[in-house]
């Protein structure tokens, strides 16, 4: 088992009153899992992602992580399983604009303190992979929506995380745009990448193993 | 990682050329005035610091009661030094001092020169190392000389001088001394100046031979070093006995005069001044007043002025922030720690520093000649560094940008990762920090520039004060002691006989105002008047002074060549006159030095023959033309009084042809005694400046950034139909609120600190709501001047474009 949520509760007060964003949240991820998040907007799964992601906190429940209880870990030594365990792919690709694409692969290497020669490597491994090496010194804004999301994923994938979480991935391209995208996670999945997408896409949703679907917080199938 | 932050930062730093420009502009000009104004300060603060023993020098000088308080006196008797060191324990070494205008000739060449008359111990108490010759026994033979390297330069060029002779003409003689040592150049931060120094005993007989073993005749100064662990104040209580017995027919006259002693019982008091404070001590109620007012004061406009600059770079960076959220909450996603964030952007406002610092050192560096020359002062890089002062520089710089960028960086960093990357922030007090700011740039620019109309008024004040002679017309010039001065005088008066444009020709011993050497001068005297004490300044003069100065008799009639009696006759001033208490004061007679009677022949109206800033102190005039007359004065006509200048300086170079000539306009001389105030007024006046500037810079800012992030606003606001100018008043209110608040809190503050700055003034102006309306009003239009180009822009605006770009 990779991962664990066990009766998550998250929710923040206004007037007075708690609103919920999440409501007994229980779910099991396997390693090598692929697993797709749908639900109406604001239905909570970005919310749930932050969470599985450690971006977020939740106010009750229980997290598991290779068996490590996530919510009474450190916050150094949660950054520390956060940074060696977790990739990150957002809708809006949120790449850091001032950074070639290089650099912006480059960057969680960075934080990880990685040699330089063995940076090097990695980074060559993943322009190659993504057949982007000729557009490896541009900078996001000369790049296409469906370019700038593969650096994303490039980026996210280059520390080799054992979890790679994803919102909205294809949510800002086009069809073809995003089959590539789906094609690629598939094929990761199938390198063994553990992989939790959120989408609102049932064609997309259908590139995973398990769908779960969330209604105001609460998961309403799985 | 470095290397990645840097890259970031420059580009991000390019991307926002604007602000980048408008940090780096203030925080460059901020740093060059910041880092010229220290030197300063700097240099002014380590005045005399250069002596190895100056802790434990001591100037010894005494306050007296006098019928008007207690006062100071500095000049010591002939046997002083002695006596002390021999009956009062504590005194490791002494040495009296006397300096004094030499004229010096070597070969053809002929010099006025700063002397020193002082003991041998004077080299073992001050540090003056010697670089060249005996080390050991300076001038402990009254036949050599010690010089300073730049005049033997001056003296021989680049030839040997150590054993050389040069003729020093004392007492209308020529008399040879060897050049046994020379020194090392005086710095430039030693309150002692010299050329040369002589053995106290080589000083002329009327000093010195003529007054050993007599204590009642005080013509010079004495310091010492006390011995290892004596306390000063201990010192000072040890002397008392000693005063009583070397003082004691003074002592006598102060109590017959019924003057009041002080807390102690003393009527003399012997007092210490510490030598490293020697160049900040006023005299103040017969005590000397340490102050370092002033090089801090310009220390702290230096301070002021970086804080300004922080304060726009603080404004801007937080303002900027919310563009960077994205990213911070990005690297976080990436694996990034806080404290890494913090320091990225920490190293983001480091490296702007920096830079500015950088450049503003080069700047300060190309900038110091103008400011020696304007400020007055020898002040260098070269003068204040120290290794110390480095370190203190750089911690310094870190420090401020540990607030200025830390602070920003702080905000963004403590963010959660979902809030950055929403790019919100939601930082409640944000603008109450800016506002905040704000204000304090705006109170601190208020308060400069009030303080500087002020200074200025007084200034003025002080020169187009009517001091009582005429100081339009007159021009005043030292002789060279060369010719006898009565002779040179008369010289002169023939020579300029039928000048046009010469009306009057006169002389004194002392010069009115500061002269162009540099020198002031006041002599005085106490003597017995119908059983009191009376004090009294005095001048020497020759015919014609009254007439040449303008000076005004109200009563009796000035000195005559028509009568030979006026070498008896006085003529004195209406303070003199109020402290003589005679109904008539032209009846009075005064017997003086021992026997001889005077008579007062006519009461001057009192004119300002000391300093503009005292009280006119009671004054003697004397008629003696064959005294020492240093001082010729010139009256000149009104139409064109520079010819007038140029044909005295002929008539000079026949008289004297190797001497100087160093004349100037009277009003010049009192222009030189307002050096301080000046000098004051141009460092406040240009921090004010700069702060107005720099300001002005930040509220640009603020107000391109409020414009901006307003924008959708402004386009609904016009299309429901608001008008230009109400929308413009809207944007501009807000920041004028802070202006009007800053000079709220600015100007009681300020009011507070010029009052207290013009109680030192005897003859001072009254403050007055208008001058400091008019800081206000200089405040607010440049304000609203500054705002407006980018309000009125945005309320011009199209708002459909306006609205489509949202
Ligand atoms: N920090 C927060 N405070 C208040 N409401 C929040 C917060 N975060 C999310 N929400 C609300 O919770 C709901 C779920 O949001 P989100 O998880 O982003 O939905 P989804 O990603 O499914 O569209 C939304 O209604 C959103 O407005
Ligand atoms: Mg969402």
């Amino acid at each position: 088992m990779l991962l664990e949520l066990k009766n998550i509760f998250k929710w923040v007060n206004s007037g007075g009153n708690r609103v919920f964003l999440l409501k007994d949240i229980n779910l099991q991820v396997e390693e090598g899992a692929f697993i797709s998040i749908m639900g109406l907007s604001g239905s909570g799964k970005s919310t749930m992602l932050n969470v599985l992601g450690m971006l977020d906190t939740f106010d009750e429940g229980e997290y598991l992580f290779n068996e490590q209880p996530v919510h009474q870990l450190k916050e150094k030594h949660r950054s520390r399983l956060f940074k060696e365990n977790m990739g990150f792919v957002f809708q809006a690709y949120h790449l850091i604009d001032e950074l070639t694409v290089y650099e912006n692969i480059e960057t969680p290497l960075l934080y990880k303190k990685i040699k330089s020669s063995e940076r090097k490597a990695l980074v060559s491994d993943m322009l190659d992979r993504f057949n982007i090496v000729g557009k490896k010194d541009l900078f996001p804004a000369q790049l296409s929506g469906g370019q700038q999301q593969l650096v994303g994923v490039a980026r996210a994938l280059v520390s080799k995380p054992k979890l790679l979480l994803a919102d909205e991935p294809t949510g800002n391209l086009n069809s073809k745009q995003g089959e590539e995208i789906m094609e690629l996670f598939k094929q990761l999945n199938q390198e063994g990448v553990t992989i939790v997408q959120v989408t609102h896409s049932e064609k997309n949703a259908a590139y995973g193993s398990q769908i779960i679907e969330l209604l105001d917080g609460r998961v309403i199938s799985r | 990682m470095i290397k990645n932050y840097f890259k970031i930062a420059l580009r991000n730093l390019w991307k926002d050329k604007t602000f980048t420009g408008l940090n780096i502009l203030g925080l460059t000009v901020a740093f060059t005035v910041a880092i010229l104004l220290s030197i300063y300060a700097l240099f002014e603060l380590s005045y005399d610091r250069f002596h190895k023993n100056v802790d434990s020098i001591y100037h010894i000088y005494a306050s007296e009661q006098t019928p008007d308080g207690p006062g100071v006196s500095t000049a010591k008797p002939i046997p002083f030094a002695d006596a002390l060191q021999r009956e009062v324990p504590g005194v490791e070494k002494i040495t009296k001092y006397m300096g004094g205008n030499v004229l010096i000739t070597h070969g053809n060449k002929e010099l006025r020169m700063e002397a020193a008359y002082v003991d041998p111990d004077f080299f073992s108490i001050f540090s003056f190392p010697v670089i060249k010759g005996n080390k050991q026994h300076l001038i402990e033979d009254q036949s050599s000389i010690v010089i300073t390297e730049k005049t033997a330069k001056i003296l021989f060029g680049e030839e040997n001088a150590l054993g050389r002779t040069v003729n020093i003409l004392q007492q209308g003689q020529q008399r040879p001394y060897t050049i046994s040592s020379i020194l090392e150049d005086i710095p430039a931060q030693s309150t002692m100046r010299f050329n040369l120094a002589l053995n106290f005993k080589n000083q002329s007989d009327f000093v010195y031979a003529d007054n050993i073993g007599n204590w009642e005749k005080s013509n010079h100064s004495v310091y010492l070093k006390l011995s290892e662990g004596v306390v000063p104040t201990q010192f000072e209580k040890a002397t008392r006995d000693f005063t009583a017995l070397h003082y004691k027919d003074d002592i006598k006259d102060f109590k017959r005069d019924g003057i009041q002693p002080d807390k102690n019982g003393q009527y003399i008091q012997q007092r210490l001044l510490g030598y490293k404070d020697i160049h900040f001590a006023t005299e103040k109620n017969g005590n000397a007043d340490t102050s370092r007012l002033y090089p801090f004061l310009i220390l702290g406009i230096a301070f002021l002025v970086l804080f300004i600059a922080s304060a726009n770079f603080i404004n801007m960076s937080i303002a900027k922030s919310a563009g960077r959220l994205r990213e911070i909450g990005m690297r976080k996603t990436l694996g990034a720690s806080k404290a890494q964030l913090f320091f990225q952007f920490w190293g983001e406002s480091v490296l702007i520093y920096f830079m500015s610092a950088l450049i503003g050192i080069v700047l300060a560096n190309l900038l110091l000649g103008q400011f020696q020359t304007i400020f007055r002062t020898s002040a260098a890089f070269g003068n204040v560094i120290s290794p110390s002062i480095v370190i203190a520089f750089f911690i310094g710089v870190m420090v401020i940008t540990l607030i200025s960028g830390g602070y920003p960086s702080l905000l963004m960093t403590k963010l959660s990762t979902i809030q950055s990357l929403k790019g919100k922030l939601e930082v409640t007090g944000k603008n109450r920090l800016r506002d905040g700011l704000l204000i304090l740039q705006f109170g601190i620019t208020i308060l400069l520039i009030s303080g500087t109309l002020v200074l200025w008024d007084q200034l003025e004040y002080m020169r187009n004060k009517d001091v009582g002679f005429n100081k339009e017309q007159v021009i005043a010039f030292p002789l060279n002691g060369k010719r006898e001065d009565a002779q040179a005088i008369q010289l002169m008066r023939n020579e300029l006989a039928d000048t046009p444009g010469i009306v009057n020709i006169t002389a004194s011993n002392n010069i009115l105002g500061l002269g162009k050497d540099g020198t002031s001068s006041t002599s005085a005297m106490g003597f017995d008047y119908k059983g009191r004490g009376v004090k009294t300044n005095i001048l020497i003069v020759d015919h014609d002074y009254t007439e040449t100065l303008d000076l005004e008799i109200i009563k009796g009639r000035s000195f005559s060549r028509d009568f030979k009696s006026d070498s008896l006759g006085l003529i004195i001033n209406q303070a003199m006159a109020d402290q003589l208490q005679e109904k008539d004061p032209l009846q009075t007679q005064i017997i003086l030095f021992d026997s001889i009677n005077y008579s007062v022949l006519g009461v001057v109206k009192d004119f300002n023959f000391q300093g503009f800033d005292k009280s006119i102190e009671p004054l003697t005039l004397f008629l003696n033309p064959k005294w020492n007359m240093r001082n010729v004065y010139v009256k000149v006509s009104g139409n064109n009084p520079l010819q007038s200048m140029s044909r005295i300086e002929q008539a000079w170079a026949k008289i004297e042809p190797n001497a100087e000539f160093l004349g100037s306009f009277l009003d010049e001389n009192i222009d030189r005694t307002l050096t301080r105030e000046r000098l004051m007024t141009t460092m406040i006046g240009s921090g004010s400046i700069l702060a107005v500037i720099l300001s002005c810079v930040g509220l640009f800012a603020m107000s391109l950034l409020v414009v901006t992030q307003r924008r959708k606003e402004i386009g609904i606001r016009k299309v429901v139909g608001a008008s230009v100018s109400t929308i413009t008043l809207l944007l501009t209110k807000e920041f004028l609120k802070l202006v009007l608040i800053a000079f709220l809190i600015a100007t009681p503050i300020a009011w507070w600190f010029t009052s207290q700055w013009l109680q030192g003034y005897v003859y001072r102006i009254d403050l007055s709501v208008l001058t400091f309306l008019l800081a206000g009003g200089i405040v607010l239009v440049i304000a609203i001047a500054t705002i407006s180009t980018k309000t009125i822009g945005a309320a011009t605006q199209n708002p459909v474009k306006s609205l489509r770009t949202e």
